[in-house]
């Protein structure tokens, strides 16, 4: 039935030649004067985030917790939305989805911005407080454990996790690495032979490479999940008195695979409209990316609502406490602002195909689902850290409302400037779109006509 | 590769048809086996329903026992049909195709034995009425609709009608095919039935659509079914063990879990008695074993988080209740086997292509898995109520009776008996998606390799 293939449709993909040049050689070619200020832009930005950042501790020092929680929260959004994107090169790959590679690159590159994520983490070590205060014990998922095993075990998942995206991502790069090595030029040469010494493509080391992105993905994929239980149980659930919810750790870790997915999505639209990968990255990409964030989308609010319907049906002081801390009172606000950026606006757009089907239109959603993830960060962030009594059983008193001063501003613009920076920085060593899964890709596929529709046809290795 | 034969489209409607319009030699006497536990099981209900539920193990405080258990139990094989037609027809798998028809009658079958569970755990069971009606018009006692308890039949109910639809619009088809290959009263049920299908252009578009709109429109419902089960539990307070956040998703990943093994087990069972090698082969085994580890150990993981959170308060009667749990026999004997048969030996297992691939292996694996979620369930259930109260001379302890154990057989034996009764007169293997599969499968030549391959629509 298949020999109903009549012809092969036109195939306009990039040649090799052409994606080798492409990818390996524009980049160093490209270091435009536009490039050098926008770095200059960002890294002032950044500049600007370490003064906040150091103005704050001069103004509330690192005791008072109600002063920090926006920092928190912005820790949280970091782990969650950089460290959930290179989840994409690894659950569709299981699924043997071959529209992935090109945007496989793309979300293993946000393994970068993890350095941000533990650098900024670091604080967060000497903000937390020990388990064991004035001799009592407060509530944790670590019960007798020594006072700073939560510090210690944080510090060692949130770097862990770090290690392995960037292990992964360099040897996923490695065969692009060897090319750049062989064929570029200038200092993105000399990094290449430092980064790939002896990658020749011999078979054994492509099975070697396959076996190594095999487990580091593995490993990232269960250090990701680890990380989310820990953090969100110690920085946010630990904290508020009376709080007890099963579902929040893998609530916590489903958005990251929300906000990652959309991470993933916007830069393949910049990288689409102004990176010049336009004959890479394409509507194919972005259609099947949506579908999946429509999907998480979904999942928002199931999670959300499952523990929501616990609390609200039980009528418990305790957990009214905890409805008014997170969803009704001082942070309701926020609590909107992520129900519609993350569930509402996403759900109602993305169900249509013609909006799927664009590139602008999933973009934009993108963009919208990061700020509403942020909003979240920033309810339970905020809100967990403005708690007072963490040896309390109850939650007594629900905190007022607390607004982000000047310096939580800088430093969330330093934030999002140091996110953005070490993006493009990696990008000029390492090409935004995978060659060698391109090259793969071209391989297993091409293009078909099937009596009079034009299709696709793909290979199933394995 | 591809394990087994290309076939034509008359040898595939010649295989597939074999069961519906000839009868094996077995059938009757495998109908006559069930169709005997399920008599069985009626008297023993009538029994029941003369003399009251004092005939089974149930006491105080114990009121929930091996019924309930069965009952969660079957409402999560249930989402086999959905988690393998729907999910993995929106996902474009290919190989969810040989297994889709038997995955929607598994669900239609399971959730009828379900709903029948709570009407003999009523004990007398035209009471069920109340559960609608009011107790006493005159005095305005309602139920109290804000209970989940409430809600399970609406929502079970409405998952059965789109289960049946969902069936029905992709038996259409067949049901062409077999009136056209019929005589007398058959081909007139096939007739009526087929709503005048004549496989135009028009009619594969409309049921096309139907089917994908179907697909997404039965995702809610497959999630909110058993969530509003595990909302039975988790809204009371007042029960060690029930009163978690993280029940609805547990009880959905565990019942696509418990689901999906129910499919395979079927599909070997159906490989082995229509000698469908052709169309059942290892490699469709492999893939639905690989869906199992990455749900497995998602469900371990929701397992681990519950057991973690629910010490998260080191509150006494928890800490006791986890104790008799885990540590306690004959609990902690069950616990073991839960964990073992659950998830330990079938994951360790099936990380390995030899067993993946071994249709015996898998279908004692799938077996073992079903074991262990049935224990889940009643691990859940019922330690939790034997310790509800704070005073210890209000403790108790459940066995289930000859009685419960006997309606356990008859919920079997009715599924599997209405499977064999649906294959003697539709094909279990949908014809379309078989023949629909091979336009879309082809192999690829790479260098000296050939490969599957699989024809996708472009945007």
């Amino acid at each position: 039935m298949a020999s109903r293939i009549t012809a092969a449709a036109h195939d306009d993909r990039p040649t090799f030649q052409e994606a080798a040049a492409d990818l390996v050689n524009a980049p160093s070619t490209a270091a435009s004067s536009t490039t050098t200020r926008w770095f200059l832009i960002l890294g002032a930005f950044v500049v600007l985030g370490v003064v906040g950042f150091v103005l704050k501790i001069a103004d509330h020092g690192m005791d008072d917790r109600r002063a920090w929680g926006y920092y928190v929260a912005m820790v949280s959004f970091l782990l969650t939305t950089a460290g959930g994107a290179p989840m994409l090169s690894i659950a569709p790959v299981l699924a043997k989805a071959n529209w992935v590679r090109p945007v496989m690159r793309v979300s293993q590159l946000f393994s970068s911005i993890g350095v941000l994520t533990a650098i900024m983490s670091i604080p967060l070590i000497f903000l937390l407080p020990p388990l064991v205060e004035d001799e009592v014990r407060r509530r944790s998922i670590w019960f007798g454990s020594p006072a700073y095993f939560p510090h210690i075990w944080d510090t060692i998942a949130i770097f862990g996790l770090v290690f392995l995206g960037l292990a992964l991502l360099w040897a996923s790069s490695m065969p692009d690495l060897a090319a750049i090595r062989e064929s570029g030029s200038g200092r993105r040469q000399q990094w290449a032979r430092r980064l790939a010494p002896g990658f020749i493509g011999t078979s054994g080391q492509w099975k070697a490479l396959r076996i190594r992105i095999g487990v580091l993905s593995a490993f990232y994929f269960l250090f990701l999940i680890f990380t989310h239980v820990l953090f969100a149980s110690d920085y946010i659930h630990a904290l508020v008195p009376g709080y007890k919810d099963a579902i929040f750790p893998m609530y916590h870790a489903l958005t990251s695979l929300q906000a990652g997915t959309a991470s993933v999505i916007l830069a393949s639209y910049f990288l689409w409209r102004y990176g010049g990968f336009n004959r890479y990255i394409g509507i194919n990409q972005i259609w099947n990316l949506a579908k999946l964030q429509f999907a998480l989308s979904l999942l928002w609010f199931y999670f959300f609502f499952s523990a929501f319907i616990v609390f609200w049906y039980s009528r418990t002081p305790q957990n009214e406490k905890v409805i008014e801390l997170f969803d009704q009172g001082p942070h309701l606000w926020a609590f909107l602002g992520a129900l519609f950026f993350c569930f509402i606006i996403p759900m109602w757009t993305l169900m249509w195909n013609f909006i799927r089907v664009s590139m602008r239109g999933p973009a934009i959603i993108a963009g919208v689902i990061i700020f509403g993830t942020l909003l979240d960060r920033i309810r339970l962030g905020v809100g967990a850290w403005a708690t007072e009594g963490i040896n309390d059983k109850f939650l007594q008193v629900v905190p007022e409302t607390v607004w982000p001063d000047l310096w939580d501003i800088f430093m969330f613009l330093g934030m999002f400037a140091g996110a953005a920076f070490l993006f493009l920085l990696v990008t000029r060593l390492i090409p935004a779109v995978s060659l060698w899964e391109i090259q793969q890709s071209r391989l297993i596929s091409k293009p078909a006509m099937y009596m009079r529709s034009e299709v696709e046809i793909v290979g199933k290795p394995d | 590769m591809r394990q087994g034969r290309q076939l034509d489209e008359i040898r595939v409607n010649k295989e597939l048809l074999n069961g519906a319009l000839e009868t094996p030699a077995w059938w009757k006497w495998a109908v006559l086996f069930f169709a005997t536990i399920v008599v069985t099981g009626f008297v023993v209900f009538g029994i029941q329903t003369n003399k009251g539920l004092g005939v089974t193990g149930l006491s105080r405080p114990v009121f929930w026992g091996a019924y309930i258990t069965t009952f969660v139990f079957w409402v999560g094989i249930s989402h086999a049909g959905i988690m393998i037609s729907a999910i993995l027809r929106l996902t474009q798998a290919e190989w969810r195709r040989p297994v889709t028809r038997a995955a929607e009658l598994l669900t239609v079958f399971s959730l009828l034995t379900a709903l029948s569970f709570p009407v003999i755990h009523a004990g007398r069971p035209w009471r069920i009425i109340y559960w609608i009606f009011p107790y006493d018009f005159a005095r305005g006692l309602w139920p109290n609709i804000r209970s989940p308890l409430i809600w399970d039949p609406a929502a079970i109910g409405t998952y059965l009608t789109g289960s049946t639809l969902f069936l029905y619009v992709a038996l259409l088809p067949d049901l062409g095919v077999l009136r056209d290959r019929t005589t007398g009263w058959r081909h007139a049920m096939y007739g009526a039935l087929s709503l005048g299908w004549r496989g135009n252009p028009r009619q594969w578009r409309l049921q096309t659509v139907a089917g994908v709109l179907l697909s997404a429109l039965m995702l809610p419902i497959f999630v909110s079914v058993h969530s509003i089960v595990s909302w039975d539990f988790a809204v009371t307070p007042g029960v060690e063990g029930w009163n978690s956040t993280i029940f609805a998703p547990y009880f959905v990943i565990g019942a696509v879990h418990s689901g999906v093994s129910a499919v395979v087990t079927m599909m070997a069972l159906m490989r082995w008695l229509w000698k469908w090698d052709n169309f059942i082969r290892p490699e469709h085994f492999d893939a639905l074993a690989r869906l199992l580890i990455v749900v497995a150990t998602a469900w371990f993981g929701f397992t681990v988080v519950e057991i973690l959170f629910s010490l998260y308060t080191l509150e006494g009667p928890e800490l006791a209740f986890r104790d008799m749990q885990i540590f306690q026999w004959p609990w902690s004997g069950m616990f073991v086997t839960f964990l073992l048969c659950a998830f330990f030996i079938p994951v360790t297992m099936w990380l390995f292509k030899s067993v993946r691939s071994s249709i015996v292996l898998m279908f004692w694996t799938s077996i073992l898995v079903n074991i262990g979620m049935w224990l889940e369930r009643f691990l859940i259930i019922v330690p939790s109520l034997a310790r509800k109260q704070p005073f210890v001379y209000t403790w108790g302890s459940y066995q289930p009776s000859i009685v419960e154990f006997t309606m356990m057989a008859w919920s079997f034996a009715f599924v599997a008996m209405n499977m064999l009764l649906f294959a003697r007169f539709f094909p279990l293997i949908p014809l379309f998606e078989s023949k629909e599969s091979m336009v879309f499968t082809t192999e690829m030549k790479i260098g000296r390799t050939t490969i599957p391959a699989v024809l996708r629509e472009q945007e």
